[in-house]
């Protein structure tokens, strides 16, 4: 009996510990000091809610601007290319579960390369892309600036995230595509059921649980949005592309006095964000898809 | 629509949609062969007048400002001794969690996973406090360990080591095994497949991580690649010596595809994995 209870810290001693020391310990500490003010040096001095109070009702602070904004462009971004991550593998996956259709493997790695490749690397592949002398666009004579209009700002972090995004998809959706059973569709064909028909009807509902999966991790992974922007736009123009977790980031690491207390306060309301809303995709979803019970 | 229509359409789309997809790295990897020159004129070309190497070699030899064979030596330290340990700490723990009995062992493993699902982002900045107090800064143990704390890994490789029947171990206790024999000998060659894939996956999350590396290296010399290229945009002109940017680009994108290239079957069923159990 003894032995075992040292086996038992042996095989999950490691992990615990290191579950211990870098996720529980930080994130309580995390959501203690967001009521602090804190240097990252001195002790932290409790204020309260003082820094809640003031990024989220002190018009006048910069700190209440820059959750603001960086909320509003954070969301911005979710909204511009989660649906695409999702519908753009998901059409695809439909299309090429045809049969007759060869070379999948090959298209299907095609499509999933980029997604291996570093946020800063290929930031640096997509500036030349759209660059206003070498770029695609002088095929068409076009010499805009992408990275000074807000519009074409925003279509370039959105092409670049969605080129990295939607192979992972793609292969969960066709994998799910592929586990529905023949028969349904075979049935269908007798009732006369079109392609639209057979996608909401059967499809759908087959794949529903990986759909979920991937909506609610891709939404999840948005709101932590940082790399792209930074390395393509760094903000620009005038903020206009600034993510929350570029603010979080300048004020605990950036030039300066570092006011972590301030940044952990935003990082707490951006952890509630993403938090509430994967509950909510999960809720809504899984209440929905009850009634459509597959046999 | 007759089924050659359709079948004709369909080629012509997916087609279509990978050139799309293949041309951005098509055309990094061209222009890393071109000249200053050429890159210096007007008008979009796809391939070089000649194709060059001076792009390299100007980044290779560049061991100041940019230590790009530095960074990709430091990179490949720490993705494969994290992807390593990841396997080691995560094949423990999941048999730990499905063959070691316990009290309480199911309700502990669903309390470290429903406090994961708390979004990370809450603890990057005390996380980065306990790194400088174990004295970690600028050094690799700072972007090798703390993501070994991770549970989505013990998760998956649990659900494999719980559809492994009892009797394999049963039988080999009887005859006196211990479980550090059983983990090793038994269990583990069961599930090589899956830790191959969590491996993988580790290695390629290691190389590509970016926000953190930068938040706790910041001695030039110490970066890992994928944060050492932050700083060359500003290194190389702001953005006018782009044969150099692409070249460098290019330097850290060959493990993370090679890999791909060389275990693509693995990466596939993975996926597989992971939508099939969730």
């Amino acid at each position: 009996m003894k032995k075992n209870k040292l086996n038992k810290y042996f095989f999950i001693g490691p992990h615990l510990i290191l579950f211990i020391v870098f996720i529980v310990v930080p994130t309580v500490y995390g959501i203690y000091i967001s009521f602090t003010n804190w240097n990252l040096i001195s002790k932290p001095v409790w204020v309260g809610l003082d820094n809640f109070r003031t990024i989220l009702f002190d018009q006048n602070s910069t700190f209440y601007f820059q959750l603001r904004n960086g909320l509003k462009n954070t969301l911005y971004f979710v909204l511009i290319t989660v649906p695409f991550q999702i519908l753009i593998p998901l059409i695809i996956a439909v299309i090429m579960s045809n049969k007759d259709i060869k070379f999948k493997g090959l298209f299907q790695s095609i499509l999933y390369l980029p997604g291996l490749i570093s946020v800063s690397a290929s930031a640096l592949i997509w500036l030349l892309v759209v660059n206003p002398r070498l770029g695609l666009q002088n095929v068409f004579g076009s010499t805009t600036v992408w990275t000074v209009s807000e519009k074409h700002a925003w279509m370039l972090i959105a092409f670049m995230s969605l080129w990295g995004a939607i192979g992972g998809n793609l292969v969960i959706y066709r994998s799910a595509i592929n586990a529905v059973p023949q028969d349904l569709y075979e049935a269908a064909d007798l009732d006369g059921a079109s392609r639209v028909r057979k996608f909401i009807s059967i499809t759908l509902p087959s794949i529903r649980f990986p759909l979920v999966y991937t909506i609610v991790m891709s939404t999840a992974a948005a709101f932590n949005v940082y790399a792209q922007p930074l390395m393509t736009t760094n903000g620009g123009p005038e903020e206009k592309t600034t993510v929350l977790m570029m603010y979080i980031r300048r004020l605990a690491f950036g030039t300066g006095e570092s006011i972590a207390g301030m940044a952990s306060a935003m990082a707490l309301i951006l952890g509630l964000v993403i938090l509430i809303i994967s509950s909510l995709q999960f809720i809504l979803f899984y209440s929905s898809s009850k009634g459509v019970e597959v046999k | 629509m007759k089924r050659k229509t359709v079948n004709i359409l369909t080629y012509i789309f997916l087609i279509s949609i990978c050139l799309i997809w293949m041309f951005p790295m098509i055309y990094g990897l061209t222009t890393s062969f071109k000249s200053q020159t050429d890159i210096m004129s007007v008008g979009f070309k796809l391939l070089p007048v000649n194709w060059i190497l001076d792009n390299y070699v100007k980044v290779i030899t560049n061991t100041s400002s940019a230590p790009i064979l530095k960074w990709f030596l430091n990179s490949m330290v720490i993705s494969i001794s994290h992807s390593f340990l990841v396997i080691i700490i995560v094949s423990l723990a999941s048999y730990g969690y499905t063959r070691m009995e316990f009290r309480g062992r199911d309700i502990l493993f669903y309390i470290i996973l429903g406090i994961s699902m708390f979004p990370g982002v809450v603890n990057l900045i005390p996380s980065y406090k306990i790194v400088q107090k174990l004295g970690w800064i600028n050094t690799p143990l700072s972007v090798i360990v703390p993501g070994l704390a991770g549970v989505g890994n013990v998760f998956l490789v649990r659900q494999f080591m719980m559809d492994i029947p009892r009797v394999y171990d049963e039988s080999a206790r009887i005859d006196g095994a211990s479980d550090f024999f059983i983990y090793f000998k038994i269990i583990l060659p069961l599930v090589r497949p899956v830790l191959i894939v969590v491996g993988l996956f580790s290695f390629i999350g290691s190389w590509n991580d970016f926000l953190w590396p930068s938040i706790v290296i910041n001695d030039v010399s110490k970066l890992p690649i994928t944060a050492g290229l932050q700083l060359l945009q500003d290194i190389y002109g702001n953005y006018v010596m782009i044969g150099q940017l692409m070249a460098s680009a290019v330097i850290a994108m060959i493990p993370t595809t090679l890999l791909f290239i060389f275990a693509q079957k693995y990466f596939m069923e993975s996926l597989n994995i992971g939508a099939g159990i969730k």
